[in-house]
């Protein structure tokens, strides 16, 4: 077990007034076998109307709306939070054998998965194989941002070799989905300080391992989950919608480390 | 019912006048059309409407059923009787609905149900539409005007009034209103339909409402009233689809939608008719396992008969497919409106060919189904008869009961070489007149 402490900086500037802004905040730690929350405080402004909200999936949130014309959004989470354990024992929910919207195979996916098949000898569908399929995706998916968007797929971003840990992600669930392993998308932080970070949960022996392709390992107690979902457009920690023109900037700062 | 024929061009004149319009997207350009009416009804008998009264309850009460079990229990697919492929990687299938419990437990609250009437006098279902299945008000005002121009005809036949539509969409949404006003939903006026929404909404004593009129608030919905105190919205009988009804929570960039408004309905704190998420139960894979869900959920035989279906999923069913190819009609389970349908007899060797290979290296997304010999209805050409195709859309309502409103949407096929009979594929529509003995 492991106790954690968690900063979340969220801020978005925008060029413009806008307003009617809508926006659906997902930085709640996930509460579950594994996770329980020991403290937590949320502050997000300017807002005339906060609920807190659960979707089709489990994720919690914060919707709110900012109505009057404003050029700015601001959110700070911060808390403690328990993380024991690195399996979470759990059924199955039958849409995660599936591809989604992100995760279509093309081509160079359906390679990749052939390639390692042979090299491994068998088609990886248990803990060391899917070990290897990361180790074999790390040595040929290079970590540089501003290279992928929010929009791209699984199977272009592997074309391109080039993204970030959403990217990473995407191609694992893709890969395990078309190996045959259910496998979803996380949405969470990890210790040492920077972005909100992704990864995969794969399902089997009756649970979820956590795979971080990003960092080539496996996902451990000094990670913090927030949402899941099929693919990023499930689990994104935060969304919004305004009237107005606005180009916006989002800076966000995460700062997570291990307490007493 | 000849008599009708001399009213034909000034009633389809007050049709173009009200706006009863279509709209078609044709190589990705938007055409907006008139939807000609024949004054020539189909004419079902009474004996014949108890028929399908009964069969169309039967059918909406199971798929409603296996809504409910879809995002709850999932019963079907862990007895097995329908694969796990045709349900969770269907477009149709919303995980964001997972746990909502619906009003009433009603998913689809109106439900369009596509039949056609085989040679043989048999009738066939040829899809469900459970979405928000669009032309009710079409037979309606045809009535009105037919009856306005003509009204000796009404008086010699006996025939079921079908202007009660509106009372009975009105009873549905009260049925599941949770406190406030009934809104019908529009995306606006650019709205290919938006004649129909206005209609319905005008008719049924409902507000019309745009997206940017309901906002939402302390997880209630709101109407904006522009003078005076906002009101409450306890039902929303929303034309907009589901992927635009709220960008919070399905796609982002919808400018048509409602933030936060499946919020408030997974709170229980509104209606949405119909549910989001019942695309799950109308595409047309699962067509094929409609008599199972029956079997299923209710302990009875169907009464109403699918068309003889094949599904490339299925081994056994995959080879007769690619055996008897050329006298099938394929269809991509993803497609709706008429587009992806293609006709074996239609190919030449070469295309069946290709045809082949494709079902074979995406079976999932392949029906196909024995081409259906279904009656001519006789449509007014010009100075005689000509005989067409024409199918039916029945509408069935569902507010705790379920009843089929005694009249409906024939629709039939301009091009006399064509089977394809939507309303997108540039065809036209009649009046359908239920006997009352």
């Amino acid at each position: 077990m492991k106790k954690l402490h968690f900063l979340y900086q969220m801020r978005l500037d925008l060029s413009q007034m806008v307003q009617d802004h809508h926006f659906l905040i997902r930085c709640i730690p996930m509460e579950d076998d594994n996770q329980k929350i020991e403290q937590f405080a949320c502050q997000i402004t300017p807002a005339d109307t906060i609920d807190q909200v659960q979707d089709g999936f489990g994720n919690l949130g914060y919707a709110g709306a900012v109505r009057a014309p404003h050029d700015h959004l601001q959110i700070q989470a911060e808390g403690t939070v328990q993380v024991s354990g690195v399996f979470r024992r759990e059924s199955l929910h039958p849409m995660y054998r599936f591809q989604s919207a992100y995760t279509v195979p093309g081509d160079g996916i359906r390679r990749f998965l052939k390639e390692t098949e042979e090299e491994l000898g068998r088609l990886p569908g248990d803990r060391s194989g899917l070990q290897f399929m990361m180790n074999r995706l790390s040595g040929r998916f290079v970590y540089v941002p501003g290279v992928t968007g929010v929009k791209t797929r699984a199977e272009e971003a592997l074309t391109g070799g080039e993204g970030v840990c959403q990217d990473y992600a995407h191609i694992f669930i893709s890969l395990c989905r078309l190996a045959g392993v259910p496998a979803r998308y996380v949405a969470g932080m990890m210790t040492g300080e920077g972005q909100t970070h992704a990864w995969a949960e794969v399902w089997m022996d009756g649970g979820w391992y956590g795979f971080d392709p990003t960092n080539n390992r496996m996902v451990d107690e000094t990670y913090i989950k927030l949402t899941h979902g099929r693919d990023f457009a499930d689990g994104a920690v935060d969304k919004g919608c305004f009237l107005g023109f606005a180009s916006q900037t989002q800076q966000i700062f995460v700062k997570v480390e291990e307490t007493a | 019912m000849r008599e009708l024929v001399g009213h034909m061009e000034g009633i389809n004149r007050l049709l173009a006048r009200y706006g009863v319009k279509f709209g078609i997207y044709k190589n990705k350009e938007f055409h907006e059309q008139l939807f000609p009416f024949d004054p020539l009804a189909r004419v079902i008998t009474a004996e014949e409407f108890a028929y399908l009264e009964r069969g169309l309850t039967q059918r909406v009460d199971a798929l409603n059923g296996f809504l409910a079990d879809i995002y709850s229990d999932k019963k079907i697919v862990k007895d097995g009787v329908i694969p796990e492929d045709f349900i969770f990687s269907s477009k149709g299938y919303l995980p964001q609905c997972e746990g909502i419990t619906p009003p009433k437990r009603i998913y689809s609250h109106i439900s369009g149900i596509d039949l056609v009437q085989g040679k043989d006098g048999s009738w066939y279902i040829l899809e469900d539409n459970l979405r928000i299945p669009s032309g009710a008000s079409y037979p309606m005002i045809a009535r009105e005007l037919t009856r306005q121009a003509s009204p000796e005809t009404f008086t010699h036949t006996q025939l079921v009034d079908n202007r009660n539509y509106a009372d009975m969409l009105k009873e549905v949404m009260d049925s599941v209103n949770t406190g406030g006003i009934n809104v019908v939903l529009t995306p606006g006026r650019y709205n290919a339909a938006f004649f129909e929404h206005s209609y319905l909404a005008e008719r049924s004593g409902a507000v019309l409402a745009m997206p940017q009129d309901l906002y939402v608030e302390g997880n209630r919905l709101y109407y904006r009233q522009y003078q005076g105190t906002d009101q409450q919205v306890g039902t929303v009988y929303r034309r907009i689809s589901d992927e635009y009804l709220d960008p919070l929570c399905f796609e982002p960039e919808s400018l048509i939608g409602v933030p936060g408004i499946m919020d408030v309905y997974r709170s229980g704190n509104v209606a949405l008719v119909n549910a989001p998420g019942n695309g799950v139960a109308d595409d047309k894979g699962i067509y094929y396992f409609v008599p199972h869900m029956v079997k299923y959920y209710l302990g009875e035989e169907a009464i109403l008969k699918n068309a003889p279906t094949y599904l490339a999923f299925y081994e056994d069913d995959r080879r007769f497919i690619l055996e008897h190819l050329e006298r099938l009609v394929v269809k991509d389970v993803s497609e709706a409106g008429g587009y992806g349908v293609v006709f074996g007899s239609d190919l030449s060797k070469e295309k069946l060919e290709e045809l082949r290979q494709i079902i074979m290296g995406e079976p999932r997304r392949f029906i196909a189904q024995e081409v259906i010999d279904f009656i001519d209805l006789d449509i007014v050409d010009g100075e005689s008869m000509a005989p067409r195709k024409a199918d039916l859309r029945a509408f069935v309502l569902s507010s705790g009961t379920t009843r089929v409103w005694p009249s409906g949407l024939t629709r039939f096929s301009r091009n006399p070489d064509s089977f394809v009979v939507n309303s997108s594929q540039g065809g036209g529509f009649k009046d359908t007149w239920v006997l009352s003995r």
